[in-house]
């Protein structure tokens, strides 16, 4: 009976050629999206995981609060682990982090790399965050002084290979740190190190610092619980830490500040995005969903055609079930026959997915930013995955036309070759609109994404971002920043470096935030805002205006140690009507005066409303130095900046990148959900359309004799075309209209996490619909003319 | 064999009735060969169906291998079918996209039957119709006339007790026609109860007796010329 069935299945999908290819080929670009997304979902969730103790990590963060502003800070003050350790039995281990971000390191005089991810820790860092060690011991890595672990790829950078590294030595800032240990790869992680170094290598005076002095939060602090079920009790017995604990210091530094303590679970850090100064980038939980969602519907989509396909077509299986039912075959029998054959074309589609996931693999990975390799194919996870999509798909898609089919009177569809009238002719309908308008939402997603971006790489930050080189100055190369004017004066030596100016931040790459005392009713209160510290040619060379007042300028003696400018946002914030004059500084001795005040400018990304920044100048700031180039000779100015930093830095590679490309890198996440949104909502009017496709070539099939007794009473082909056309762009218009307000709520919600956003104007949808109208009536005009082409004489004959 | 007594059967369709089977009462027994005459519309087809088990009358009664049947359900009137009646139809029925050999082979997969019988079952089948020279043939490449073959031993494969046709020969040439009759012949006389639904004169020849149709209704029944001959032939 099996074999019975197989055959015909086997025969119907050779015979069908077009349809079992739209099936097959849309089930398995649905189910590819599917694993494809599984793959990121799986990968995002896993972080952290193979860490030995992870269920009972925990991460301290900390509300900083002053004067009702509230900071959600990742980073902590030094002195909190040994505290927590010796406050509460429940802390087993307490560790801490230091990072020192990126470290220009020798291992010979002529070799010199860049690190980015320079982490110094506790000696039992590693009891935590068991590392698998390729080389060396975990216990004893980090005890000395001096000592460094570096990953396998940092080993490999280095020296070449990971077995050459242990034992040898690394210079960093003028200090040889030997090598200790090398460190395997391992699963995704928060922590993404270039190298662990011992946290005593930072030397007495700044361990001292960093315990003693409570106002200082320049520390990640993880503790292991005795056991995971304290983690409740131990949050409500950390409510009295502060008073206890850190109140005094601060009363001593008359500090009306205060801090609340929270405990992270190690598992949550990468999908909770509430927390700044993360160590990398947080996960989004709603791209996940909305990922997950987008795959479940290209699924759905291409499940769609299956159903619609197969009953459309149901006319010529109809005299095969009216027969076997003749013969004898009970309706349960049928059932199974058919969702066999939904079976077999899933299990092909499956195959065929399989084949595409690992073609697009690459390609996604670097999408998404992941390093998922083949591996997943060993993942029983995966496996059980693969097993739900064939049983879902071939069950459930397979179930309404086993159960249409099945459900056909032997007396009914042998009298003639046709099915039964009304035969789920409606439910088709709707599923065609249901296909169209989860296209629809995506494609205007998409269009409103796109919009979007572009509105924020072409909105008027304030400053001119265009055609500025930034060099990245090493930090703590004090020989170097003396010689910045010096190194100014030559870069402008050449006409088409127009203006030169270093400064300690820059737009886009975040500011530290302060806490100033301002003048307020002729006393002083404290007031958090944001700082930077640039130089006489800042205002200058990025195009900022000024408001009131003047700017910094080398003729007065006094700017340097007293003179502020202040944006907008900050005058507005502190209620001065006339700024230029009041008095702001960082303790009561300075007699700081405001002596301009700039025009808001964006120097974060337009998520947020620009927000009061405080610049202050120093001639020899170390951060950045920014060049403008001329644009018509970019190249030659170009050639001439960095040639002449070389000759001021011979020995490291100069880093050097462009002001507007680095602003536009904050809108990464944007630009990923822009191409995931436009490679789904193409995926999915492709799917939809192979099905509208499928489906005139079927209903013109039906229709034959009409068309034929049309065109003999003499309508036109055009005429034919039209008639046929009209009912599938009734269906798409209706999608339209379905699809417009649920996307309009959508990103209209997307929207709020901009600041600054683009007005959804109704044009979007329009064109959107109009977009999807035009392909749906083209797939489908295409199939009506073939139809209505044909000889009416041959069509009249085929009844 | 079966008996049916007073049946009805009424189509509704579009809030139009139509009374296709009105108070009909006959008897068929074991062996015979009974073929059904009538204009076209009168409720031959009906009738036939009704008597293979495909659809249910209205009142009445239906007595099949000595159990009444007219109420009973799908499932026991599919397992009725598979065991004991075979149906040929005028326009052939057969599956395109299985050979004949398998076209064959259809009823015996839904009994629980070894490959090697199932086998046995199908070669006799074929060689008894002829058609074994073309059993890995498709249906599109044989004529009509072989066509009907292959239906006709797709009908008997399983040994039913009963065979219906429903006019067998409409859709063939008198040459062909006449060699279906001579099959559906044989198999009767070995045996088979036949019943077949036919418009032709030369073809209800074949049967033992004729019910006539008219409206729902019978208007004669009679007993053929050749039947009355070997009714009265002595070594009958
Ligand atoms: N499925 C059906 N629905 C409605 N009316 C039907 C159906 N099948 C048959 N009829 C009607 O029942 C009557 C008898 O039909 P049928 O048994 O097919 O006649 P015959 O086979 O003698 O030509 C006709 O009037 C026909 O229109
Ligand atoms: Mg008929």
């Amino acid at each position: 009976m099996i074999k019975n069935y197989l055959k015909i299945a086997w025969r119907n999908l050779l015979r069908q050629k077009a349809y079992s290819a739209i099936n097959i080929i849309g089930l398995a670009t649905g189910i590819s999206a599917c694993l494809l997304i599984f793959l990121f979902v799986q990968h995002e969730l896993s972080y952290e995981q193979h860490f030995a103790k992870a269920d009972r990590t925990y991460r301290v963060v900390n509300d900083l609060i002053v004067d009702d502003e509230i900071e959600k800070a990742s980073l902590t003050t030094g002195g909190l682990a040994p505290a927590l350790k010796a406050d509460y039995p429940e802390v087993e281990t307490a560790v801490r982090l230091v990072n020192a971000d990126k470290q220009a390191v020798s291992v010979s005089d002529d070799k010199v790399f860049y690190l980015t991810n320079s982490y110094f820790v506790d000696s039992n860092f590693f009891s935590v965050f068991n590392y698998k060690f390729l080389s060396g011991d975990p216990v004893t890595a980090l005890a000395a002084p001096l000592s460094m672990v570096l990953t396998q790829a940092t080993a490999e950078k280095l020296f070449g290979s990971a077995a050459a590294a242990q034992g040898q030595l690394v210079k960093i800032q003028g200090e040889s740190f030997k090598v200790t240990g090398v460190l395997a790869p391992s699963g995704p992680s928060h922590l993404t190190p270039d190298f662990f170094a011992s946290m005593s290598s930072l030397g007495n005076e700044f361990m001292q610092m960093m315990e003693g002095e409570w106002g200082n939060t320049n520390t990640y602090t993880y503790v292991v619980l005795r056991n995971s079920s304290q983690a409740a009790s131990l949050q409500a017995k950390m409510g009295d830490f502060f008073l206890k604990r850190v109140k005094p210091a601060y009363d001593q530094m008359q500090s009306t500040g205060r801090v609340d303590y929270k405990i992270q679970p190690l598992l949550d850090i990468h999908l909770t995005n509430d927390w700044l100064y993360e160590l990398s980038p947080s996960g989004n939980q709603s791209y996940i969903f909305i990922f997950s969602a987008v795959a479940i519907f290209v699924l759905l989509i291409a499940s769609i055609n299956y159903m619609n396909l197969a009953t459309a077509r149901s006319a010529k299986r109809a005299k095969e079930v009216g027969l076997r039912k003749v013969v004898g075959a009970h309706r349960s029998q049928l059932v199974s026959q058919f969702l066999g054959e939904s079976l077999v074309i899933t299990l092909l589609a499956v195959l065929l997915a399989l084949a595409l996931v690992e073609l697009l693999l690459p390609t996604f990975n670097g999408l998404t930013n992941k390093s998922i390799g083949s591996s997943y194919l060993l993942n029983p996870v995966f496996g059980l995955t693969l097993l739900g999509i064939i049983l879902l798909i071939g069950l459930v898609a397979g179930s309404y036309p086993a159960f249409f089919l099945s459900g056909f009177k032997p007396v009914d569809v042998l009298k003639s070759d046709k099915a039964p009238r009304g035969s789920g002719a409606t439910l088709r309908k709707g599923l065609v609109i249901l296909q169209f308008t989860i296209s629809l939402v995506l494609i205007i997603g998409t269009v409103v994404v796109y919009s979007q971006m572009d509105f924020l790489k072409k909105a008027d930050l304030g400053f001119n971002k265009e055609q500025v080189a930034v060099i990245d100055i090493p930090s703590g190369d004090t020989t170097l920043t003396a010689k910045l004017p010096l190194i100014k004066s030559e870069m402008l030596a050449n006409p088409h470096v127009t203006k030169v100016s270093a400064s300690a931040q820059i737009p886009g790459q975040g500011s530290g935030v302060l806490i100033f005392l301002v003048e307020r009713n002729n006393a002083m209160v404290e007031k958090t805002m944001n700082m930077m510290t640039v130089d006489y040619d800042f205002l200058d060379l990025m195009g900022i205006k000024l408001k009131a007042g003047r700017n910094f300028s080398p003729d007065m003696g006094t700017d340097q140690s007293s003179g502020f400018i202040i944006n907008e946002a900050a005058a507005n914030l502190l209620g001065w009507k006339e700024a230029v004059g009041k008095r702001i500084g960082f303790s009561d001795t300075t007699s700081g005066k405001v002596i301009g005040v700039v025009k808001d400018f964006n120097y974060t990304s337009l998520h947020d409303k620009i927000a009061p920044v405080v610049l202050r100048v120093r001639p020899r700031t170390s951060g950045y130095l920014l060049a403008r180039l001329s644009a018509d000779n970019f190249d030659e100015a170009l050639a001439h900046v960095k040639s002449t930093w070389a000759r001021f830095d011979p020995n490291r590679p100069i880093d050097l990148t462009f002001l507007d490309e680095s602003f536009n890198a904050q809108y990464q996440s944007e630009e990923k959900m822009l191409k995931v949104f436009g490679y789904f909502s193409i995926l999915t009017i492709i799917i939809a359309c192979m099905g509208l496709f499928g489906l005139t070539s079927f209903m013109a099939e039906q229709r034959t004799r009409e068309i034929g007794i049309r065109k003999v009473l003499g309508s036109s082909v055009l005429g034919i075309v039209m008639l046929l056309t009209k009912d599938f762009a009734v269906l798409v218009i209706i999608a339209i209209v379905l699809a417009s307000p649920l996307a309009w709520y959508g990103m209209q919600q997307w929207l709020q996490e901009f600041a600054y956003r683009v007005p959804l104007s109704p044009w979007l949808f329009v064109s959107a619909g109009m977009v999807a109208l035009i392909i749906a009536v083209a797939t489908v005009s295409v199939q009506a003319a073939k139809a209505a082409l044909l000889n009416p004489i041959k069509a009249l004959r085929s009844e | 064999m079966l008996k049916i007594v007073n049946l009805q059967k009424k189509y509704t369709t579009d809030e139009v009735e139509t009374t296709a089977l009105n108070g009909i009462s006959f008897e068929i027994k074991p062996g015979e060969f009974v073929a059904m005459m009538g204009p076209s519309g009168c409720g031959k087809s009906t009738l036939l169906n009704i008597i293979g088990l495909l659809d249910n009358p209205n009142s009445g009664e239906f007595w099949f291998l000595d159990k009444e049947v007219s109420r009973s359900s799908e499932r026991q009137r599919a397992d009725l079918r598979k065991h004991h009646i075979g149906f040929v139809f005028q326009s052939f029925n057969l599956i395109d996209e299985l050979t004949v050999q398998e076209n064959i082979e259809l009823p015996l997969i839904y009994q629980k039957l070894s490959g090697q019988e199932i086998k046995e079952r199908v070669n006799e089948a074929m060689e008894q119709m002829q058609i074994a020279h073309r059993r890995n043939h498709f249906p599109q490449q044989l004529s009509g006339g072989q066509q009907q073959r292959v239906a006709i031993a797709r009908a008997v494969v399983s040994k039913p007790a009963l065979l219906l046709a429903d006019e067998p020969t409409g859709n063939l040439d008198s040459a062909h026609g006449r060699e279906v009759m001579e099959l559906l012949s044989a198999l009767n006389e070995a045996g088979t109860t036949v019943v077949m639904v036919t418009h032709s004169p030369s073809d209800a020849d074949y049967a033992h007796r004729i019910i006539r149709l008219l409206d729902g209704q019978i208007v004669t029944e009679s007993i053929t010329e050749r039947h009355a001959a070997r009714v009265l032939s002595p070594e009958f």
